[in-house]
């Protein structure tokens, strides 16, 4: 992605335009309006969370009265075991197909839906409403369409293609691609929604310029539209991210990590681990190896593509 | 699996009181019990049926039954037994396997020893072992669950086919049914718990008969699941699965599939626990369903099968309505309530009774079960909750091709050892 010579800096400036660059912080009264919702959050995630971290420097199963403190021995294990590792490869590949997926797809249908098509209201709302379901109740009607004699497979028979043609939960390829279809199916409206309203910001003058000079849509979208959604951009790849690495709702019920551990993620691995197996402490140590990853993923990433807005603007 | 939340309070407690009001004319002179019970989905009729009967004798009780999907009903017992807000009964799988086998919660000490209770000497012999812990006895065990192939008899009956008594009979019955049209065998192996029944339904003629002290020798550290008897059985599971015994794609077909394909007609039968039929039965809309023993070996005298306590109840060490819950485990253990609560899941009830067997649905598996050539279920043996995560998920890998048996077997053992 090179934002080497975006329009901006040819064309001339709207006076508008620099009310939109981001706002500084405005100083200590807005913590104020934030501390009642922080006190709350607080009070019922971060410190709970924190206090259940301690767990994962014990051999705590769960149950027993007794636990003893085992110093990092639980971390040592997580780094040697291959079932971290291959759970780890598969949140991966998850997070970045979800990601470019994701994106891909909710930047084109903003881009249809900013255009004046008649139903685009009508279209938005559609395309958004998978969003408003439960991902649990999403992933249990895809998982009886994708099944063996499920609706797609029916509709794929009769158009000839032999009973039962794609193993689409059962196959341990098909299975990962089945996972990220369901998750990106419920989660493109949220990218939609974020693009759109990003290409909406986007002065209108900028494409009338770009028309007296002859553009094609196509050097609109590389020079004006795609530099000017920077921050949009930099929006869905954090959260695609951040829901990719955590992907848990949608592959428990559709595969439960299976078959075998072809789906299997850090998130569906820590379950296991600790509520089927019951190894609490040991799962508790991958869940906040997990925590600190994917905090780092965020912020390393947030970290560039800020720098990359501030070098597209 | 896990986000199934059945927990309908309300429809217990509306059946419980309307049952009180049925029995009101009934001696006044009977204490009320108040107290909480709750169970796994798959038990909750059986259950609620038997609270009914408790309440008519105890006019004016009050039992409030929960229930929840296995996978839901561990994650959540767990929670409650840890931070103090467990029912007064809790349902506890016998012996070991999973996070809330007896094995698992008993020396935690979460429960309370029955050991003194009236009916502990009638536990048959063969169920001790897994209604105890550390020598003292936590649950009234209340069903025998088989596992064996549970067949649609018109299927059977259309196809010709006679009951098979061998394994070589067994394989010459699957040809016949596909010669006749049908799946012989429906298999819900995207369903990871479903996974490991043909193994277990073969175990006990490829292990157990030639190795009756399997379990202690692994125990001990003298017997590997490599290299034993259990090569036999996967490799038998494999075969079933070339020659297209199996549906389509079994990796891709769920546990709810696969009983509706034999309610249907569409497959002959389903290697399944005994606690099923009913499911199957509703699926079909009639009763023309019974239950043969899989014949894991060509010595018909070496065919033995799964035979397990399968579910039990024990009572919460802190309860504060103890004497409660101890009457409803003692009511629980008397015969006509077990034979009903087995009979409402479909399965034997775990202490010997006449009248259960004359049940025409076990009537092909009765001789197995009358001459004692049961085995436990193979997890309830083992050391941990791990191994039979692993062997769900080995045996998808084997239908996929992404492990050999060997190594199958090879991750198992390191499961079975591991600390």
């Amino acid at each position: 992605m090179t934002m080497s010579s975006p329009v901006t800096a040819e064309a001339p400036v709207p006076t508008r335009w620099p009310a939109r660059s981001p706002r500084k912080p405005s100083g200590g009264a807005s913590w104020w309006f934030v501390l009642p919702a922080l006190l709350a959050y607080a009070a019922v995630v971060l410190l709970p969370s924190a206090g259940g971290a301690v767990f994962a420097f014990t051999d705590w199963n769960g149950l027993a009265p007794e636990l003893a403190f085992i110093g990092g021995a639980n971390f040592e294990r997580a780094f040697r075991d291959p079932q971290v590792r291959s759970a780890l490869a598969v949140t991966a590949v998850f997070a970045l197909a979800i990601t470019v997926l994701q994106n891909i797809i909710g930047l084109a249908l903003a881009l249809l839906l900013n255009t004046s098509i008649r139903s685009r209201n009508w279209l938005r709302t559609l395309l958004f409403a998978p969003v408003v379901v439960t991902p649990v109740i999403v992933a249990y009607l895809w998982k009886y369409l994708l099944s063996s004699n499920g609706a797609v497979n029916q509709v794929a028979t009769a158009l000839g293609a032999g009973e039962g043609a794609v193993n689409w939960l059962g196959d341990p390829r098909m299975a990962v691609v089945s996972v990220v279809i369901v998750t990106v199916w419920q989660t493109m409206g949220v990218a939609m929604v974020i693009y759109l309203a990003g290409l909406q910001n986007i002065p209108e003058e900028l494409y009338e310029a770009a028309d007296m000079d002859g553009a094609s849509s196509w050097t609109k979208f590389r020079l004006i539209s795609f530099p000017l959604l920077a921050p949009a951009v930099t929006i869905n790849v954090v959260l695609s991210t951040v829901n990719g690495l955590k992907l848990f709702d949608q592959v428990f019920v559709l595969t439960s990590g299976g078959p075998g551990y072809a789906t299997e993620t850090l998130s569906t691995l820590v379950y296991k681990t600790s509520f089927i197996v019951g190894e609490f402490g040991y799962a508790t140590a991958i869940a906040l190896a997990m925590t600190v990853f994917v905090a780092a993923v965020s912020m390393g990433l947030m970290a560039w593509l800020k720098g990359r807005e501030a070098h597209v603007h | 699996m896990s986000y199934q939340v059945p927990m309908s309070r309300r429809s217990a407690v509306f059946a419980v009181a309307l049952s009180a009001l049925v029995a009101g004319g009934a001696s006044a002179a009977a204490p009320k019990h108040d107290f909480s019970v709750f169970t796994v989905s798959s038990d909750k009729a059986a259950l609620e049926a038997v609270v009914a009967k408790f309440v008519e004798r105890y006019p004016g009780s009050k039992v409030r039954v929960n229930a929840a999907d296995a996978d839901q009903y561990q994650t959540t017992m767990r929670v409650q037994l840890t931070s103090g807000t467990a029912p007064d009964v809790i349902f506890t799988w016998p012996g070991n396997g999973n996070s809330l086998a007896l094995a698992q919660v008993g020396p935690a000490g979460y429960l309370s020893d029955l050991s003194s209770r009236p009916w502990v000497k009638r536990i048959p012999d063969k169920y001790r072992q897994v209604t105890q812990s550390q020598g003292k006895t936590y649950i009234v065990p209340m069903t025998e669950t088989l596992i064996g192939a549970v067949f649609n008899r018109d299927v059977i009956e259309k196809a010709g086919v006679a009951i098979p008594k061998t394994w070589t009979e067994f394989l010459g019955t699957c040809e016949k049914l596909k010669a006749a049209g049908v799946t012989p065998i429906a298999l819900g192996n995207a369903t990871p718990w479903v996974t490991q029944l043909v193994d277990y339904a073969l175990v006990p003629s490829t292990v157990y008969a030639s190795q009756p002290d399997f379990d202690e020798r692994m125990a001990a550290g003298k017997a590997k699941f490599a290299g034993s008897g259990w090569t036999d059985a996967m490799n038998k599971y494999l075969d079933l699965n070339r020659r297209g015994c199996f549906n389509k794609n079994p990796l891709g077909t769920s546990f709810e599939e696969s009983l509706q394909m034999v309610g249907t007609g569409k497959a002959a039968m389903v290697i399944q626990v005994s606690g099923i039929i009913n499911q199957v039965r509703t699926f079909a809309g009639h009763d023309r369903f019974a239950m043969f023993a899989v014949p894991g070996a060509d010595d018909a005298a070496k065919v033995l099968i799964p035979a397990a306590a399968g579910s039990g109840y024990a009572v919460n060490a802190k309860s504060k309505r103890s004497a409660a819950a101890l009457a409803f485990v003692d009511f629980l253990a008397e015969e006509e309530t077990m034979n009903l609560y087995a009979k409402r899941i479909g399965s034997l009830p775990a202490f010997p009774s006449a009248t259960a067997l004359d049940d025409p649905t076990f009537a092909p598996i009765r001789p197995f079960v009358e001459s004692g050539k049961g085995v436990p279920f193979m997890d309830q043996r083992w050391p941990n909750a791990k191994v039979q995560q692993v062997h769900f998920a080995v045996v998808q890998e084997l239908f996929s091709g992404a492990t050999s048996v060997g190594d199958a077997l090879g991750r198992m053992d390191a499961a079975y050892t591991a600390k």
